[in-house]
């Protein structure tokens, strides 16, 4: 009874989103139908939707997601790969830390825009190029999530592991590693965010396809329906991505419920 | 009456001798300028049930950690198995207060991981373990996770954890003490007949002298600030200890012997922090 008066309320506050969302698209297409806003500055949904038909029959639309896409994953596994092993022994280890505190701390205030001119250099306008960038972006970040993961283990799971006959490295790999996981999970969720940020800049300054390079050629030809559409892409990739990840999360922490 | 009640500690030692499982032999330990533990000696024989009672501030936790290895003695020496503890080693299993099980795996492979530890097979694992999970009355929970459990099971499975991996001391650091009183009698029961079916050597930490009186084939009462031994005392009530044998005149007897050392000792703690 309980479980279904909860279901009613559920679908009665998404339908409420629903039509918020409905009314605030019409409003918009009767505003820029009205003739009040001129379409260069800004046009109406339905000229966005139809040019995502073009483009949909032209094949870029998914040519770009595709592009952006795989920019963000290679980087984002890239520093994830880098992150939770690395993370770990700084965590653990105080001798560790003392050698690369240093250098994490003249790394993390560095934005990855900042990197552009070098990878470019380094690079050229190439993929590997994209991928430093997203990898510069999120790797520190990931570090300290991942530190702080580390510390946050109840040192009592630790003393028990060792009693049990553990050596450091299993303790790590059975003990510090899940225990990790929760924090570290949602940390990542975080980082996929900041990942697509830097893919998207890195393609705004310098790229021949991507999520970032439609919006930038939308503005060369003044195609301001192609630059909308762009962002509304990024918006949704990225909410798509999110949700994913959060299946991944429940699956991986189903100790957790 | 004295001759079972001997307040010099050392004496003990004696019969012990050779037959000792663990020794403690004049153990001191102090962090800082705190000292904790002031010349401390106790001969454990093997399969003894030995209960060390002490209010807090005693230094109990600190003797069970110097026998399990986290830490290491100011000056004498602790040997289990004849073998000098020099490190952390799964011989001296611990049961923890707190439980200590790992949330994120089920109750199977929290009572395995000793064994997964070793390296033994997968299979093999399984079989020690369902078996231990069964002596400890857990069947059908071998898959839940330790979220789902109540306090008195989780540290079952905790028990069942340190007996899978077959150590030749067990070591229980006030383990009922955050259970209510009715799980509390079932498992103190429980664990008479694990010990006596297993035939292991036991050392158990408490504050509640009727927990000792219930458990123990030997009580060695100690003494706070600095931790020392007052009192070492051979526990002769007959098993089971029924009811019966709780309501009987020697185990009133024993129970104010034991008192009143501990009520002195707790009122000459509360002396030195009157006056500091």
């Amino acid at each position: 009874m309980a479980e279904k008066k909860k279901w009613l309320q559920n679908s009665a506050l998404l339908s409420i989103s629903a039509a918020s969302l409905l009314a605030f698209l019409l409003l918009w297409e009767l505003i820029c139908r009205s003739g009040a806003i001129d379409p260069v500055f800004l046009p109406a949904p339905s000229q966005v939707l139809g040019r995502a038909l073009r483009m949909w029959d032209q094949n870029s639309l998914i040519a770009n997601i595709a592009a952006s896409g795989r920019r963000v994953m290679v980087g984002f596994f890239a520093a994830v790969v880098v992150a939770i092993p690395l993370g770990i022994m700084l965590g653990t280890s105080r001798v560790a830390r003392a050698v690369l505190d240093p250098i994490l701390s003249f790394l993390r205030p560095l934005p990855s825009m900042s990197w552009i001119p070098l990878t470019l250099l380094w690079f050229g306008i190439t993929e590997t190029q994209k991928y430093s960038i997203v990898f510069m972006g999120s790797v520190t970040p990931a570090l300290l999530y991942v530190i702080e993961a580390t510390q946050g283990i109840d040192p009592i799971l630790i003393r028990a592991a060792r009693n049990l006959g553990a050596n450091r490295w299993q303790v790590m790999r059975e003990v510090i590693l899940p225990g990790c996981m929760p924090q570290i999970l949602s940390g990542m969720k975080v980082i996929l965010g900041l990942s697509w940020t830097c893919v998207i800049s890195a393609e705004l300054v310098a790229a021949k396809e991507g999520l970032g390079f439609m919006i930038m050629n939308g503005k060369e030809f003044f195609q301001t329906d192609t630059v909308v559409l762009g962002m509304v892409l990024i918006s949704f990739t990225v909410l798509i991505t999110d949700m994913v990840f959060r299946l991944i999360q429940r699956s991986v922490l189903s100790w957790q419920q | 009456m004295a001759a079972v009640i001997s307040s010099a500690p050392p004496a003990h030692a004696a019969h012990v001798g050779a037959n000792a499982m663990i020794s403690i032999r004049d153990v001191s330990k102090s962090f800082g300028a705190l000292k904790v533990l002031d010349h401390v000696n106790i001969e454990v024989a093997r399969g003894e049930f030995l209960v060390l009672l002490g209010a807090s501030g005693c230094g109990k936790s600190t003797l069970l950690n110097l026998i399990s290895g986290f830490e290491r003695s100011s000056t004498g020496s602790v040997h289990v198995n004849d073998r000098e503890v020099r490190d952390v080693d799964p011989g001296c299993g611990m049961v923890f207060q707190q439980y200590a099980l790992f949330p994120w795996k089920t109750v199977q492979q929290n009572v395995e991981f000793g064994l997964k530890m070793r390296g033994i097979a997968r299979r093999e694992r399984g079989k020690t373990a369902q078996h231990y999970i069964e002596m400890v009355g857990l069947r059908g929970f071998e898959n839940s996770y330790p979220g789902a459990l109540s306090g008195g099971m989780k540290q079952r499975v905790s028990i069942a954890r340190v007996l899978a991996n077959d150590p030749d001391v067990m070591l229980f650091d006030e383990p009922f003490a955050a259970l209510d009183a009715m799980t509390r009698q079932v498992l103190q029961e429980q664990l008479l007949s694990i010990y006596e079916k297993s035939g292991k050597t036991i050392l158990f930490i408490t504050h509640s002298i009727d927990e000792a009186l219930m458990l123990s084939t030997r009580m060695v009462v100690m003494g706070a600030k600095p931790g020392r031994v007052v009192q070492d005392i051979h526990n002769d009530l007959p098993h089971p200890r029924t009811a019966e044998v709780q309501l009987s005149p020697r185990y009133i007897e024993l129970k104010k012997s034991i008192w009143e050392t501990v009520q002195l000792e707790v009122m000459k703690s509360l002396e030195q922090v009157k006056q500091p």
